[in-house]
């Protein structure tokens, strides 16, 4: 299972160009959406669902906007994905040394403790989900309520599968400073 | 990989499972019902097309769920 995660991991550390080509395979629904949901919307309905359940944790204030944003970085880093990578959530609160150590966390000082608790575990969900221990969920918990665990580690779900969306179809960035929401626009 | 529940059940009586640990955040959950309700019952590809990407996806990820 390991040489599994691994070439899995060497895939997503190769060549960048072929993730920011800019070229999608097929065309957007409406092109005065962002590219993600213009593609989104070629079913509306999903759309507008999936939006309202992306965008749970922000409205709802169901997590701390920090830790989303940590998370949804490191998890877009592990997928090379320039489109992601290429949104800010300029609300989150975090200031530019973190923003500059998130590749780089596990040795970085600049983070609180329960930021590297959610870093720790979105650094194993995109290719190393079964290798997320005991104790590194025991921490997690040392910082964050029940519903808050839950609702971050859908979050973290949520952000490995939309760069995994963004990837397979090409889609090109659409840089933003923008707030996740059910009612905004979907970057 | 425990073997042991890390999230308790919310709902009372019902041990932890996928309804009960996400029932921790029921926002979250009920848009998530919403959104896979909507696309397993409705859509523009068949159930059985589906279902085996599903199951060959539920094996990649090595979920014995």
């Amino acid at each position: 299972m390991g040489a599994f995660y691994a070439a899995n991991a060497a895939m997503a550390a190769g060549p960048a160009s072929r993730r920011i080509a800019g070229m999608a395979w097929f065309a957007t629904a409406d092109e005065t959406l962002p590219s993600f949901e213009g593609w989104l919307q070629h079913r509306p309905e999903l759309r507008e669902m999936y939006k309202r359940f992306y965008g749970a944790p922000w409205d709802d204030r169901l997590v701390p906007r920090d830790l989303l944003e940590l998370c949804r970085l490191r998890i877009a880093g592990l997928h090379a994905c320039e489109a992601e990578l290429a949104i800010t959530d300029p609300g989150a609160g975090l200031n530019d040394e973190q923003r500059a150590a998130i590749g780089g966390w596990e040795g970085a000082d600049c983070f609180a403790p329960a930021q590297r608790a959610a870093l720790a575990l979105a650094e194993k969900m995109p290719w190393r989900h079964h290798e997320i221990d005991d104790a590194e969920f025991a921490e997690a918990r040392r910082h964050l309520t029940d519903p808050e665990i839950v609702a971050l580690t859908v979050a973290m779900a949520l952000f490995d599968a939309n760069c995994r969306l963004r990837i397979v179809f090409e889609l090109p960035a659409s840089p933003s400073a923008a707030v996740p929401s059910a009612t905004g626009p979907l970057h | 990989m425990s073997t042991i529940p890390r999230v308790p059940s919310a709902i009372p009586g019902q041990p932890p499972h996928f309804g009960s640990v996400m029932a921790q955040a029921p926002a979250v959950a009920a848009r998530f019902g919403e959104l896979y309700a909507t696309f397993w019952s409705k859509g523009v590809v068949d159930h059985r097309t589906k279902e085996v990407a599903r199951m060959r996806n539920a094996r990649v990820t090595d979920c014995g769920f």
